[in-house]
C-alpha cells in the first residue's frame, strides 16, 4: 500500500523523526488559513499517489497568503497523469540555501534478504537518476531486520556518504527511519530530501512510504488511509473477489489462468500472437467452478476486451471446473465475448464434454496455449477492425 | 539419486489437520513420500489417517525419524513454524504458505542461515528452508514434499528443475515428461521478495548429482535471482543449462500476481535477465515447448 506524502511524514513523526510542519488542506480557503496560522512562506505540495508532482507544477512555493491561496486554487482539481489532486499539504517554506540536502532510505533487497539502506549526498533529485549517473554516490548497507539499524552503522554510512552537519542527529533520525521501516512493515522508505540546516540539524522535507499489503493484517489502524483513486475500478472489484489483478493499457485481451506464472506467460504469448493483454487476473489454485464464473464475469465487464483467453494447467485446479463457470457465465448471459481456452492436466476429459454439450461458438477448446492465444488474438484484433 | 530427497526421505506435516494441510499428506502419501507424522499445536496424542499428531515439532522429532518437514500454516504464523522446525533440528524445511509478511521472512531467513552456519561447523546437516510461497520440491518416482500434480512425476528423467513458479514448473514437468526426458527432482523455490533457497543455492546440488545431465531454469521479472544464477554458472557449472523467463511483457511497476514479480526503477527487467543469461552462455527459452527443443540440443553437444 502506497501512503500519500503528509501520511509517510506522519509514520515517520511517530517514530520521532523530525519531519517539517505541514498540513492536510482540501480547499483554497483551507490553505490559506494554514498559511495565516504558519506567518511564513509555505509550499503547497499535491498529494496524489503518483511520482512527478514537482514536473508536473503540483508542488509551489508560495512566499504569502494570497500567493499560497492562489497556488492552492491552481493545483486542486489538477490533473497530474491521469489523477485528479483533491487535496494537498501545505509545508512550511524552508530556506534551501541556507542548508544542504541529502537522500536516506530503505528498501526490501532480496539479494541480501533484509533491508538495503541507502545514503547518499546527492539529495532533491530521484535517487534512480543518482543510481543511473553516478551510482558510486551512493552508499548501500544491509541491515539486521532482527536488530534493526544501530547507531554506530548509521554514523559509519553517514559518514561515507560524505554527510555533513551534526552527526549524532543525523544518524538518529536514520536508525529511527529503520525502527518504522521494521515495524510498520514498508517495503520503501526515502526521506529525500533530507535537509541538513545552517545548525547541522536534520530535517525530513518529503518521504516515500509503501507499506507491505501482505502485513496490512497487522496494520489496522493504517486501514482508513488506503485510497482507491489510483485504482482502475475493475482493480477495486477484483480485491473483493481475492483475486490478484492487475488491469494493463492499450489491451484488447483479457487474460485469465491460475498461477501467478502461467498467467505472466500469458501476456507474453498474447503479445506475440500480435495482440495485446488487457489485464492479468490469477484465479489461483484450486479454483471451483464460482470463481471462474466471478473471474470471466469481471473480465466481460471490460470494454477495452475483445476476447478472453483462459490458461488452465490444472493440478490442483480441476479443468471441468473451469469449464463449469465459463458455462454458467454464457447461459446468464454475461459471456458475450469469444472465449478461446487452453485447460489441460486434471479432469480435462470432463471439461471437453462438459464444453461439447454447449456446443457454443463463443467458447472454443484448443489443445495448446499457443493456439488458444492466436485464436483470442485475432478474434480481438479482428473485432477492433469492424468499428 | 537425486537432490535433497529420495524414497528414504522421513517427513512431518505441520498444518497437517488443516483443510490444505490434509489433502496435500493424501496426495503424498499416495506418490510415495514416507510421512512419519503431522503437528498441530493443541492435537496432540490425536491420529490423522492414522499418522500420529504431536503438538510441537520437538514431540514428533522425539518418536520419528525426521528428515524433512513441509509447514501449510497460515501467513501470520508462518514464520513461526519454520523457526520452530529448524530449531528442532530438521534440516530441510519447505514452507508452501503464500502471503507472508517480507519481514517475517527476513528475521526467519537469517535465522535459518545462522542455524545452518552452526550445524555445519558442528558437523552437522545444516538447516535449509525451501519458500515460502512455493509449490515444494519432488524428486520423481521418490519423493514429493509439496503441492504438485503426481502424475506428472512418476516417472525419473534426467534433467533437474528449478522454477520460481508453481504452474510453470507443472507444465515444465509436462513438456519435459511428454518428450521422453522427465524430471530428476525439480524444486520450486517460490515467489515471494524474500524466500529461503535460491536458484543459485540449488544449481551447486545439480552439477554434483550424477542423475542430472542438464538443468531448466524457470525464471521471471523482478529482483536479480537469475543475474546471480547466470553468474554462478558461468563459474562453477559445467552441465548445460537452459532458462527461460516468465513475463518478459508485464509493465514496469505492475506487481504481477507473485509478491516477487516486480520491475523497480531498473532492477528485475527481463533484458538484464536475459544479458545476464547470454552472457553466461545459456540458451533462453522464449516459448515453454521451445525449452524441450533447447534442452535436447544442449544435450546433443
Amino acid at each position: 500500500m502506497k501512503l500519500h506524502e503528509y501520511q509517510g511524514k506522519e509514520l515517520l513523526r511517530q517514530f520521532g523523526v523530525n519531519v517539517q510542519d505541514g498540513k492536510v488542506a482540501y480547499t483554497p480557503d483551507e490553505v490559506r488559513t494554514i498559511a495565516r496560522e504558519y506567518g511564513q512562506p509555505v509550499v503547497v505540495k499535491a498529494q496524489v499517489h503518483v511520482g512527478g508532482r514537482g514536473k508536473a507544477g503540483g508542488v509551489r512555493f508560495s512566499p504569502t497568503i494570497d500567493k499560497a491561496h492562489e497556488n492552492a486554487e491552481k493545483i486542486l482539481g489538477m490533473d497530474i497523469k491521469g489523477l485528479t489532486v483533491n487535496k494537498v499539504l501545505v509545508t512550511k517554506a524552508v530556506d534551501i540555501d541556507a542548508g544542504v540536502e541529502y537522500y536516506v532510505g530503505m528498501i526490501v533487497d532480496r539479494n541480501v534478504q533484509s533491508f538495503t539502506l541507502m545514503a547518499s549526498a546527492e539529495g532533491g533529485v530521484e535517487i534512480e537518476e543518482v543510481a543511473a549517473a553516478t551510482p558510486e554516490k551512493i552508499i548501500r548497507h544491509r541491515v539486521d531486520p532482527v536488530t534493526g539499524l544501530r547507531p554506530y552503522e548509521a554514523r559509519e554510512v553517514a559518514i561515507k556518504a560524505g554527510f555533513k552537519g551534526n552527526l549524532n542527529k543525523i544518524a538518529d533520525m536514520m536508525v529511527k527511519m529503520s525502527k518504522a521501516a521494521l515495524e510498520r512493515d514498508a517495503v520503501l522508505v526515502e526521506i529525500n530530501p533530507l535537509f541538513i540546516d545552517a545548525d547541522g540539524t536534520p530535517l525530513a522535507l518529503d518521504t516515500k512510504f509503501e507499506i507491505d499489503d501482505n502485513a496490512m493484517y497487522r496494520h489496522k489502524d493504517l486501514l482508513s488511509w488506503r485510497e482507491t483513486e489510483a485504482e482502475h475500478p475493475l482493480e477495486i472489484e477484483a480485491a473483493k473477489y481475492g483475486f490478484a489483478y492487475v488491469k494493463l493499457d492499450d489491451g484488447n485481451v483479457g487474460v485469465l489462468g491460475n498461477g501467478a506464472g502461467i498467467v505472466m506467460t500469458s501476456l507474453d504469448v498474447v503479445n506475440r500472437a500480435g495482440a495485446k493483454p488487457a489485464n492479468f487476473l490469477d484465479i489461483g489454485g484450486g479454483a471451483k467452478a464460482e470463481i471462474v464464473y466471478n473471474a470471466v464475469k469481471l473480465v466481460s465487464k471490460d470494454s477495452d476486451v475483445k476476447a478472453i483467453f483462459i490458461n488452465i494447467f490444472g493440478g490442483i485446479t480441476r479443468a471441468d471446473e473451469v469449464a463449469k463457470g465459463v458455462i454458467q457465465a454464457l447461459n446468464e448471459g454475461i459471456l458475450t465475448k469469444p472465449v478461446r481456452m487452453r485447460i489441460a492436466g486434471t479432469a480435462e476429459t470432463e471439461a471437453k464434454a462438459l464444453l461439447a454439450e454447449v456446443n457454443s461458438p463463443l467458447i472454443q477448446m484448443y489443445p495448446d496455449m499457443f493456439q488458444a492465444a492466436e485464436a483470442a488474438a485475432q478474434d480481438a484484433n479482428n473485432a477492433g477492425e469492424k468499428k | 539419486m537425486s537432490i535433497l530427497v529420495n524414497k528414504d526421505t522421513h517427513v512431518i506435516v505441520v498444518g497437517m489437520t488443516g483443510r490444505e494441510g490434509a489433502n496435500h499428506t493424501k496426495a503424498m502419501r499416495e506418490f510415495g513420500t514416507q510421512v512419519v507424522a503431522g503437528v498441530t499445536p493443541g492435537k496432540g496424542g490425536q491420529t490423522h489417517e492414522g499418522l500420529p499428531i504431536y503438538n510441537s515439532v520437538a514431540e514428533a522429532k522425539a518418536n520419528h525419524p525426521v528428515d524433512a518437514s513441509i509447514i501449510f500454516v497460515p501467513p501470520a504464523g508462518a514464520a513461526d513454524a519454520v523457526l520452530e522446525s529448524a530449531h528442532a533440528g530438521v534440516p530441510l524445511v519447505i514452507l508452501i504458505t503464500e502471503g507472508v509478511p517480507t519481514v517475517d521472512m527476513m528475521k526467519a531467513v537469517q535465522e535459518v542461515n545462522r542455524l545452518n552456519q552452526e550445524s555445519l561447523s558442528q558437523g552437522g546437516k545444516g538447516v535449509r528452508l525451501i519458500g515460502g510461497n512455493c509449490p515444494g520440491l519432488i524428486s520423481s518416482g521418490e519423493c514429493k514434499i509439496g503441492i504438485m500434480p503426481n502424475s506428472i512425476y512418476a516417472e525419473k528423467g534426467r534433467i533437474g528443475l528449478i522454477s520460481r513458479s508453481g504452474t510453470l514448473t507443472y507444465e515444465a514437468g509436462k513438456l519435459l515428461q511428454l518428450a521422453g526426458l522427465g524430471t530428476s527432482t525439480t524444486v520450486g523455490i517460490g515467489g515471494d521478495p524474500v524466500i529461503g533457497t535460491t536458484f543459485a543455492d540449488v544449481l551447486p546440488l545439480f552439477e554434483a548429482d550424477p542423475d542430472t545431465d542438464a538443468i531448466v531454469v524457470i525464471g521471471e521479472i523482478g529482483g536479480a535471482d537469475e543475474e546471480a544464477a547466470a553468474e554462478y554458472i558461468k563459474n562453477n557449472m559445467k552441465k548445460p543449462v537452459v532458462a527461460f523467463i516468465s513475463g518478459r511483457s508485464a509493465p514496469a511497476g505492475k506487481r504481477m500476481g507473485h509478491a516477487g514479480a516486480i520491475i523497480m526503477g531498473n532492477i528485475g527487467t527481463p533484458e538484464s535477465k536475459l544479458a545476464a543469461f547470454k552472457d553466461a552462455n545459456v540458451p533462453v527459452a522464449d516459448t515453454m515447448p521451445e525449452i524441450i527443443e533447447l534442452v535436447k540440443k544442449v544435450l546433443n553437444k
